[in-house]
């Protein structure tokens, strides 16, 4: 009997149950609003369930499917101060970045630590690129390439909010570095991979706030953006119909990708992960010559990365780095960085309006903020409310791959003045 | 424009410093955390626009140079349809066709051709056109609008 109840008092001790704060509890519970959010709303679900359970399974205690010790440079045993202070001095040179302990990761990781590495290491972003590339059709841009100022305006609610979070700094409201506050604004960009990549770069404690902000506005983007459009447009502007745009050969097509590469790369090198292998499933697409790999990058390769980003993006929300002001604080500013983004594209756009002679219509400069191809639909609808044989889907799509590559830029750019010198 | 330069080059000098700041919270007392702040802010804005100005720029010289080949082709094209275009007409037009009261088209004998041509081929019976009409422009006809949702299915 007593070798019964000892078993069953192991059995409880080493159960979950012992291991769960109040705060693990909360935690599951959001993962429990996210289920709802991917389920029944279908936001974004093919990204926002695996975070969600993701979540879930990081915050039922004692599973070590993910350490978020790990991957603190401050509890690397070779880092710590009075190892340094004792005498190891070739390590004073390595910055709190480069100290991170990759060995013990694999020695001691679980499941979910070890395909982060695919996140902390930059791996999944650009392979989730090479399937949009390859799916992407930059047709309508290189048909008109105005779009890309439409593109690049939209990518101002990156900087507006950038300036927002350091003044919420200032009034002493939040307590933000000022790789956090970059790390928050990219969400602006409207583009996941982007938001992940530059946040796990400069600020990973927030990549799970961070990435549910910026799937679940994505996801919103049909309920943020008409109130705004609306409001900066008179019924004469969105009523312009755009002419038929011309027709682009596939020789264009092929040009275009190695052409946006080279440039870019050679301007913000930072970017070149991004931006390069978005242009490299482009062009696999447009040369027609590799139709197997098209296939894998847009369907097997790009489903396996979506799963393994989702679930351990999920898995980083922590009770500890999650519950907290900064989230609130993230969920406002990723909103405003969303509105204000919608509104520098209409305004240029309505720019472009006046300048071109009414030809063009400023609700395409919405769609600037890439989210595609959802937020080119947003332009189409409302163009339809005030004209219902308008169509303005293909216009749209200009701007909309144009601010693909103007967020990748944008977090490019942040990068190589905010990141951690090599 | 030359301020931008200006900024930009101070910009350079000011990366490493801007750098150091990463991590720093409490620098509000330091004015050069708003400077910094906002270079950050304007470089970040210019760079973007700047390299999509140049893409911009090698696009449309791109496209204006594909166009002019486009139109010279297209010409040479045009030319040899026309010719074909003229041997065929009389083929065409030996497909019974009504004139019908005149609205827009229906005096157009090539175009009443090809229709009737259309019809006859599709329904292999007698049949009258009585007029041929251009649709009102700003509604789409059920044509078009199935050839336009098959071309944007993808997106």
């Amino acid at each position: 009997m007593e070798i019964f109840t000892d078993t069953l008092n192991g059995l409880i001790d080493t159960s979950g149950f012992i291991g769960l704060g109040w705060q693990n509890a909360i935690m599951i519970l959001l993962s429990f609003v996210l289920f709802y959010l991917a389920i029944v709303k279908q936001y974004e679900p093919l990204l926002m369930l695996p975070i969600a359970f993701g979540m879930l399974l990081t915050n039922l205690p004692l599973t070590g499917l993910y350490h978020p010790e790990l991957w603190d440079p401050a509890t690397n045993p070779y880092f710590a101060p009075e190892y340094v202070e004792n005498g190891a001095n070739i390590l004073v040179n390595f910055t709190k970045e480069t100290s991170l302990d990759y060995g013990r990761v694999l020695h001691d990781g679980g499941l979910l630590d070890l395909l982060y590495l695919g996140v902390k290491l930059q791996i999944y972003p650009p392979l989730i690129f090479l399937g949009i590339g390859a799916m992407t059709d930059f047709g309508p841009l290189i048909a008109n390439p105005k779009s890309f100022l439409l593109g690049a305006a939209a990518q101002g609610g990156i900087f507006f909010t950038f300036l927002g979070a350091c003044l919420l700094n200032m009034t002493g409201i939040a307590d933000f570095t000022l790789k956090e506050a970059a790390s928050i604004a990219i969400i602006g960009g409207a583009d996941g991979p982007t938001a992940i990549y530059l946040t796990s770069k400069l600020a990973p404690q927030l990549l799970g706030s961070i990435a549910v902000a910026a799937y679940s506005y994505m996801a919103l983007v049909p309920v943020i953006q008409p109130p705004i459009m609306r409001l900066l447009t008179t019924e004469k502007e969105r009523s312009v119909r755009m002419g038929q745009l011309r027709e682009v050969s596939k020789l264009e097509k092929v040009v275009f990708p190695i052409a946006v590469t080279v440039i870019v790369s050679l301007v913000v090198p930072s970017a070149a992960p991004l931006v390069g292998i978005l242009m490299f499933g482009n062009l696999m697409k447009e040369s027609g010559v590799c139709d197997r790999l098209v296939k894998t990058a847009t369907n097997e390769l790009m489903n396996i990365i979506t799963i393994f980003l989702g679930i351990t993006v999920g898995a980083t929300a922590v009770a500890e780095n999650f519950l907290s002001w900064k989230t609130i604080f993230i969920i406002v500013l990723g909103l405003v960085a969303f509105c204000v983004g919608t509104a520098c594209g209409v305004l240029l756009g309505k720019l472009m309006y006046l300048i071109s002679g009414k030809k063009i219509n400023p609700l395409i400069g919405s769609a600037g903020v890439s989210a595609v191809p959802m937020a080119a639909r947003v332009s189409q609808k409302e163009g339809q409310k005030t004209d219902p044989s308008n169509f303005l889907l293909m216009h749209a799509m200009g701007p909309n791959v144009a601010g693909v590559i103007g967020s990748a830029v944008a977090a490019g750019v942040l990068l190589s003045i905010l990141g951690s010198p090599v | 424009m030359n301020n931008a330069v200006v900024l930009l080059s101070e910009s350079g000098s000011v990366i490493d410093r801007l750098q150091g700041l990463g991590d720093a919270k409490k620098q509000l007392a330091d004015p050069d955390y708003w400077s910094s702040v906002g270079i950050i802010a304007l470089t970040g804005i210019l760079v973007v626009f700047l390299i999509l100005a140049i893409l911009i720029f090698v696009f449309w010289l791109m496209g204006t140079i594909f166009k002019a080949i486009d139109k010279s082709k297209s010409a040479k094209a045009e030319a040899k349809k026309n010719t074909e275009a003229a041997a065929a007409k009389p083929v065409v037009s030996s497909v019974e066709a009504e004139p019908a009261v005149g609205e827009d088209y229906t005096d157009d004998e090539e175009i009443v051709a090809v229709i009737s041509a259309a019809i006859a081929a599709y329904t292999e019976q007698s049949f009258t056109i009585k007029s041929i009409r251009k649709h009102d422009s700003r509604a789409r006809s059920a044509w078009s609008t199935a050839g336009i949702s098959e071309n944007t299915r993808p997106f």
